[in-house]
């Protein structure tokens, strides 16, 4: 039983932790984008933003589905129900959380360190590169954010995974199925080791914060 | 020197300024006026941090919001900006410093001796090695300031430079911008501080209700 927690475990660590590294990948720049300028078109992209940031991780997972089923415009790519489909699935779901949050993290140093550096002379390209180096604290808050809402979903991973024993079961999946197996007693043992991860990934991303 | 044209500022809808018309030349010049009355959005439109509604701002005969991009930042970088209360990075006293050295390339050696230099006008070299953020009022407003004198700016905003500086600080402060103004640069001080706009300054002008009601020089304002 305790290798296949170890399993699961790891495994769902792997999947999520690529969701988030996509998601920051793109999610960052986008908040910078916002928050460079005043515009509506940028105050719109963020109000869309926000507004995902609630979509129930079902919806995300259905229409993933739908485009990556074989009949699909995405199904040539044969990803559905591997763990590539998930982590892509979990990035798109975290993705409005990340953005949002940063967004928010770079408006609040704006008005402050963006201006210093403006007027001590940077170009808007390096007080945006001062702006996020200062805000990096911040910003890991809200990546690590994203992480625990990508490893705590379960409609994305069980939708475009299938819970494949070995392949695509990850944590959550496993406590969706054993409960319904009426195993309690495995469920409650890997629910305990979520929210153990979970913390351990905080206080980690914590310490960091702190030192950097 | 800065001059503001028929400029009008609005954050939102309904002006904060209208139809300013101002220069910052040579010496000090000293702004005041009650709290929210626009002294501060006064000196980021004249250091390009804002872009006015309608009107213009000559740095040196530059209009840096029609320039190109190349031309705006040589303008703005003739002007510092430094904030009522003061902005500090992570890092040391002297990577805060050196900050506005930096963005500009300047060699590495000169970076250190420049900023050694104005650590040590400022009465804080021994701060220098300090974390920035761990600072008092007062030390980080100190900081600020040598920051913004490392490069030498030819225009020099403060916003309430001494609301946190002691006694000492206070007098420290006087001698130094006399000295800055002796050398010909513009400052500009947004200040409540009645006595040390008659101490400092050449010219006076008064922010109220939106407008700059008018410049003159200390003796002429009681």
């Amino acid at each position: 039983m305790w290798q296949e927690v170890a399993e699961v475990v790891m495994r769902s660590l792997f999947i999520s932790g690529t969701a988030t590294v996509l998601a920051t990948s793109w999610s960052i720049p986008i908040a910078m984008i916002i928050t460079a300028k005043e515009s509506e078109f940028r105050r719109a992209l963020l109000d869309v933003a926000n507004a995902l940031v609630a979509v129930p991780t079902v919806i995300i997972g259905l229409v993933l589905y739908l485009l990556f089923s074989r009949s699909g415009p995405l199904g040539f790519f044969g990803i559905l129900y591997t763990p590539i489909a998930i982590a892509i699935g979990q990035a798109v779901l975290i993705t409005p959380l990340i953005i949002s949050l940063s967004a928010s993290v770079l408006r609040e140093t704006r008005s402050g360190i963006w201006e210093m550096a403006v007027s001590i002379g940077a170009t808007e390209r390096q007080a945006l590169v001062t702006m996020v180096a200062e805000s990096f604290p911040k910003l890991l808050t809200t990546i690590l954010l994203g992480f625990n809402r990508a490893i705590g979903e379960l409609g994305v991973a069980l939708m475009l995974g299938g819970n494949i024993k070995g392949f695509t079961r990850v944590m959550t999946t496993v406590i969706a199925l054993e409960v319904s197996k009426g195993e309690f007693e495995f469920a409650l043992t890997l629910a305990g080791i979520l929210l153990l991860v979970t913390f351990a990934v905080t206080a980690i991303v914590r310490k960091v914060s702190k030192t950097a | 020197m800065i001059e503001l044209k028929n400029v009008s500022f609005a954050y939102v809808s309904e002006d904060v300024l209208r139809n300013v018309n101002l220069a910052f030349g040579p010496g000090v010049t000293a702004i005041i006026g009650p709290n929210g009355s626009g002294k501060t959005t006064l000196l980021k439109l004249a250091a390009a941090i804002y872009r006015p509604r309608v009107g213009e701002i000559l740095i040196d005969g530059v209009n840096p919001w029609s320039a190109s991009e190349t031309v705006k930042l040589l303008a703005r970088r003739n002007v510092v900006y430094v904030h009522e209360k003061p902005i500090m990075l992570r890092g040391s006293v002297a990577d805060n410093v050196a900050y506005g050295l930096r963005v500009r390339n300047v060699p590495a050696e000169e970076v250190a001796a420049r900023t050694e230099e104005v650590l040590e006008l400022l009465g804080i070299k021994h701060l220098a090695h300090e974390k920035a953020q761990t600072l008092s009022a007062g030390q980080q407003q100190k900081v600020a300031l040598a920051r913004a004198l490392a490069v030498r700016p030819k225009n020099l905003l403060l916003d309430e430079p001494t609301a946190n500086l002691d006694k000492n600080g206070w007098e420290t402060f006087i001698e130094l911008i006399k000295e800055l103004a002796r050398e010909g640069v513009c400052i500009a001080i947004a200040t409540h501080d009645r006595l040390l706009a008659m101490r400092l300054a050449d010219r006076i002008a008064l922010v109220e209700n939106k407008i700059v009601t008018f410049v003159e020089s200390p003796e002429h304002t009681g």
